[in-house]
């Protein structure tokens, strides 16, 4: 057997005795993630355009990373009207500083990779780097949007009379008790990743002015600053888009009294 | 109603902090004379009519030469007017077009000779959005956001000293370096979010012992299967050892999520003790992993995208370089998968294992409470 199916087993093993049948799907969810990513690239090699193809599969993605495995109806559709919003906004963000950082593609550093392989390939890799960006953010949002989306369907369960513009300010409460942890959940995630470029800059001497300047270190920075502005503008996002769905169902069942609080969900 | 006054002069000190790092980023883009490099700024491009490329796997490309003008800002030159050339594909893989107030590196300047584009001065983009996070993180988190800002800070100097001190000793090994840093990371992030307390200490002993166990049964994993299907060669930027610089990877990169969800189950554990003083070792134990359960898939799924998304322009490469998917995989994402798969093991396991530590070391406190 190899290493991958052996870790593999194991993990499916360790999320099924600890998350039960929640474990299990979670799992799968990781296979359906990776399915998605390289269904993106191949429709990008078939020259699909880039954009278009990675918001699809980004809401998708969104969609298994928050349904699978959660069975709170009330809080992952929160999350998920949230974090599709936010991956539009952070969009608008990300098309103008990717055409202005320029760091799509491949740096000096890349060379060995490159060797006897041909850059011509007729597709714009600025394109493919601002898919790389949202895509690589996807996750931090998803777990950001559930985790405020989460604390307040408890909140609403506890308070049913809590004002939707009470809910929005929990939410930013709720914000400031996850932002430190998710920060450094990214930060160690980004930065071990390339734990082998900082030992090539530290070792060959790059000057800070070089690094801060250097293609592939700033296409890398980038991708973490955004991932944090994601994240940021997750909480109000989650906050708001909480209050507003309170706000509505309170309305419909003061209209009806009758109408369940699930049926006014719909 | 008291509190409204300072309320409004904290928003007064965050105005002027926001106003006054958007100055600095406007100083950064005019930084040009501290740098020792020439740089120049371009004033006129006349883009050549595009030369069609094709290659050997039948990719359609095109190539546009540009011919620019351009006046040095910076060095004993400043000033002196200059032409530059340049030429770039449609695809753009390591060249890109320039326009007309782009500042760029350019090669030392002699006597009789062109001088090359070295790259883009890309610094103020970076400032401009570093700016940004600061400014949502003090607008929305106040001081919240200022501890969070701290500790990534820190972070990052204890992350280039460790790089430093890696590199110092000819002889020594990246994993075994960076295991202990880890540790001193990790006892810094919990010490500033959660302050110096039993829970601190409760969450650390989690954290560390998570990671540890997925470490350690990758290892016995890696030697049981002979590491078969591991393509260390698919590493990027390897200057030393692969293999413990990839074991070093994944422990740092999975440090920070095993972090988030021991914080979360230990700090859940806490409130439920402080709400239900009578809840017994079992039930702890049970709802800790209630909780675990619900963030771990999120989790992985932060960091699977994270290494996977990662690697997508080199593997597009590959494909259109008319290789096929098991070769593009095998080079390009299965170090990253595997990579997830260990973080994945880390954040599993910190559940029982942060629940077990909590119920066992919270229920002594309890005890000598109980008995005065």
């Amino acid at each position: 057997m190899t290493t991958f199916s052996v870790l593999a087993l194991l993990l499916f093993l360790a999320m099924w005795a600890v998350g039960g049948k929640q474990g299990a799907i979670a799992f799968v969810s990781l296979g359906v993630n990776f399915a998605l990513l390289f269904l993106t690239i191949v429709l990008v090699q078939f020259h699909l355009p880039p954009l278009p193809v990675t918001l699809v599969a980004g809401t998708i993605i969104l969609a298994v990373t928050i349904f699978f495995g959660n069975d709170d109806d009330n809080s992952t559709t929160t999350a998920f009207y949230a974090s599709v919003i936010v991956m539009l906004l952070l969009l608008l963000f990300i098309v103008p500083v990717e055409h202005w950082a320029q760091v799509a593609g491949f740096g000096d550093e890349d060379s060995e990779d490159l060797e006897g392989m041909s850059l011509y390939i007729g597709i714009s890799f600025l394109k493919v780097e601002i898919c790389t960006v949202v895509l690589s953010t996807l996750g931090a949002i998803a777990e950001a949007a559930m985790a405020i989306s989460s604390g307040l369907s408890e909140i609403e369960m506890q308070q049913p009379t809590i004002t939707g513009k009470r809910l929005f300010g929990d939410g930013l409460n709720v914000g400031k008790q996850i932002i430190g942890t998710t920060f450094n959940t990214l930060f160690f995630g980004f930065f071990g990743g390339f734990l082998s470029l900082f030992i090539w800059f530290v070792g060959l001497r790059y000057s800070i002015g070089e690094v801060f300047n250097d293609k592939v270190f700033v296409a890398e920075l980038l991708m973490v600053l955004l991932s944090f502005i994601g994240v940021l503008i997750t909480v109000p996002m989650t906050a708001a888009v909480a209050s507003w769905r309170w706000h509505r169902q309170s309305q419909q069942s003061q209209k009806k009294p009758i109408v369940t609080k699930v049926d006014a969900d719909e | 109603m008291n509190v409204k006054p300072k309320h409004s002069a904290n928003w007064w000190v965050t105005l002027v902090c926001v106003l006054f790092g958007g100055l600095l980023v406007l100083g950064v883009a005019y930084d040009a004379p501290i740098y020792q490099r020439p740089i120049a700024k371009i004033t006129n491009v006349r883009n050549e009519r595009p030369v069609k490329q094709q290659d050997e796997f039948e990719n359609q490309d095109a190539t546009v030469h540009q011919r620019i003008n351009a006046v040095l800002i910076n060095t004993i030159h400043k000033g002196q007017k200059i032409t530059l050339s340049n030429t770039y594909s449609r695809s753009g893989a390591m060249d890109q077009p320039y326009r007309v107030g782009n500042q760029v590196f350019i090669s030392k300047l002699t006597r009789g000779q062109q001088s090359n584009i070295k790259g883009p001065k890309r610094d103020t983009v970076v400032a401009l959005l570093t700016w940004i996070v600061i400014s949502l993180l003090f607008i929305f988190m106040r001081s919240a956001g200022f501890m969070a800002l701290l500790s990534v800070g820190l972070n990052a100097v204890l992350f280039f000293l460790a790089i430093n001190i890696d590199l110092s000793l000819k002889n020594g090994n990246v994993f075994v370096i960076f295991s202990l840093i880890s540790v001193a990371f990790a006892a810094l992030t919990l010490w500033l979010v959660l302050g110096w307390s039993r829970q601190t200490v409760i969450t650390l002993t989690a954290t560390l012992s998570g990671t540890a166990l997925a470490i350690l049964i990758s290892l016995i994993v890696f030697a049981l299967t002979h590491e078969r299907g591991m393509h260390y060669e698919g590493l990027q930027y390897v200057t030393t050892l692969p293999r413990p610089l990839f074991l070093a990877e994944t422990l740092i990169g999975s440090l920070g999520a095993v972090m988030d969800e021991s914080t979360d189950i230990v700090a859940t554990l806490f409130e439920l003790q402080a709400e239900r003083p009578d809840v017994s070792r079992n039930q702890l134990f049970l709802s800790g992993r209630n909780v675990g359960r619900s963030i771990m898939g999120p989790l992985i799924n932060v960091l699977f995208l994270i290494f996977v998304a990662d690697t997508f322009p080199l593997t597009l490469l590959y494909l259109k370089n008319g290789n096929n998917w098991g070769y593009t995989y095998m080079m390009n994402m299965s170090m990253g998968v595997i990579q997830s798969l260990i973080s994945g093991l880390g954040i599993v396991l910190a559940i029982p294992v942060a629940s077990f530590v909590a119920s066992r070391l919270m229920k002594k406190k309890v005890m000598t409470d109980d008995n005065l």
